[in-house]
């Protein structure tokens, strides 16, 4: 048999069932016989279409029964976003708190290193001119060995305060990823917010506990639910209470 | 070559600011002022006496290279140094500053050595 008797032989019902309905006037019957020829023709895509759509239906029906999508929108990405805003936060101040203190030991180390300097000089023009037993001359010269050695210290105290200084740069660069991060989460927020809705969101949420999204790690304001010891005199209190 | 050259360090991280200004101070500079972005920035620098300035590129309200046309665009300030201290670095963004009239552009991390080299570069040239 050739190709298009196979043809004739599959199509053929189909396609006087169409003219039939045709001159019969007859919507339905039309459009039954039109699907069939469609459903014929591309059985596959009608096929793996119908899959999807069922797939997406069940998917979203998922979704609102498993309320913990739409708890995460709600409040696990809030959350994520306190904690980020915090540790820039926490950074910044460690880094300012850095700086305070290279701020301060900068100049003692310049002055020691300039007055240890000066006295070494005074010293050797003083011994120079002088005659000094040999108790005084070792005596002296220890001491010249000393203003020696902290003029080079200080010096290098300074030097290392320059480079603990710029290496305070990293609250910056951290800052600035965190603040990338942030707006990816914030992207994520709406797109789950967007999804959740969609998905008609009908299931009241099952509310995950006192503080599912916590996690060890330090307490972090406006995240960390309870009561929580600011200071190691809230320890002891607490130990001393239960006797320790 | 002077040391009365007035700073602007422009930059949304205080700490990035107070490092930028500590460095400068240490290189002899005493006059530096801060603002935490183009858009604060752009007024001091319209107020006047400023001769250089330093700026980030990622800042929120307006961002360096947006401050660096506004300051070319601007017939009293077309004149003053620029330098770019930014974390950008890509090729496109470096020639991007550029051409929007940046005289120094320095990435970072970076070292007070580079800071001092490129500052004396575009400062030297004319005072």
């Amino acid at each position: 048999m050739s190709s298009f008797e196979v043809l004739k032989l599959e199509y053929g019902a189909c396609v006087e069932a169409l003219g039939e309905a045709l001159k019969s006037d007859d919507e339905t019957a039309f459009f039954n016989a039109v699907d069939h020829i469609v459903r014929m023709r591309e059985p596959r895509t009608i096929t793996a279409i119908r899959r999807l759509t069922g797939d997406l239906q069940q998917a979203l029906e998922r979704f609102s029964i498993e309320s913990r999508l739409a708890d995460i929108a709600e409040h696990g990405i809030p959350d994520a976003k306190t904690r980020l805003t915090h540790v820039i936060r926490l950074t910044d101040q460690a880094a300012h708190r850095t700086l305070d203190l290279v701020e301060q030991s900068g100049p003692l180390a310049e002055r020691t290193a300039r007055e240890a300097k000066a006295l070494l000089g005074a010293s050797q023009a003083l011994r120079a001119g002088a005659t000094l037993d040999s108790r005084a001359e070792s005596a002296v010269r220890s001491i010249e060995g000393f203003l020696g050695t902290a003029h080079a210290d200080a010096e290098q105290i300074r030097r290392n305060l320059a480079d603990v200084l710029l290496a305070q740069g990293y609250q910056d660069l951290t800052g600035q990823v965190i603040r990338s991060v942030m707006t990816l989460v914030q992207e994520l927020e709406q797109a789950l917010t967007s999804l959740a809705q969609l998905s008609g969101d009908v299931v009241e949420h099952a509310t995950l506990g006192e503080n599912p999204e916590a996690g060890p790690g330090p307490p972090v304001p406006g995240v960390t639910r309870g009561e929580v010891a600011t200071a190691q005199t809230d320890v002891d209190e607490l130990l001393s209470d239960l006797g320790m | 070559m002077s040391k009365d050259v007035k700073f602007l360090v422009v930059d949304d991280f205080s700490t990035m600011r107070r490092i930028i200004k500590n460095l400068l101070h240490d290189l002899g500079y005493p006059h530096v002022a801060e603002a935490d972005d183009g858009k604060t920035a752009l007024p001091m620098l319209q107020t006047g006496g400023f001769d250089c300035l330093i700026t980030d590129w990622n800042m929120p309200g307006m961002p360096g290279l947006d401050l660096i046309k506004a300051v070319r665009a601007d017939a009293r300030l077309a004149g003053m140094p620029v330098l770019m201290l930014t974390a950008e670095a890509k090729r496109e963004q470096i020639i991007e500053a550029v051409q929007a009239g940046v005289n120094g552009y320095v990435i970072k991390p970076f070292t007070a050595e580079t800071l001092k080299e490129k500052l004396d570069k575009i400062l030297g040239a004319g005072k």
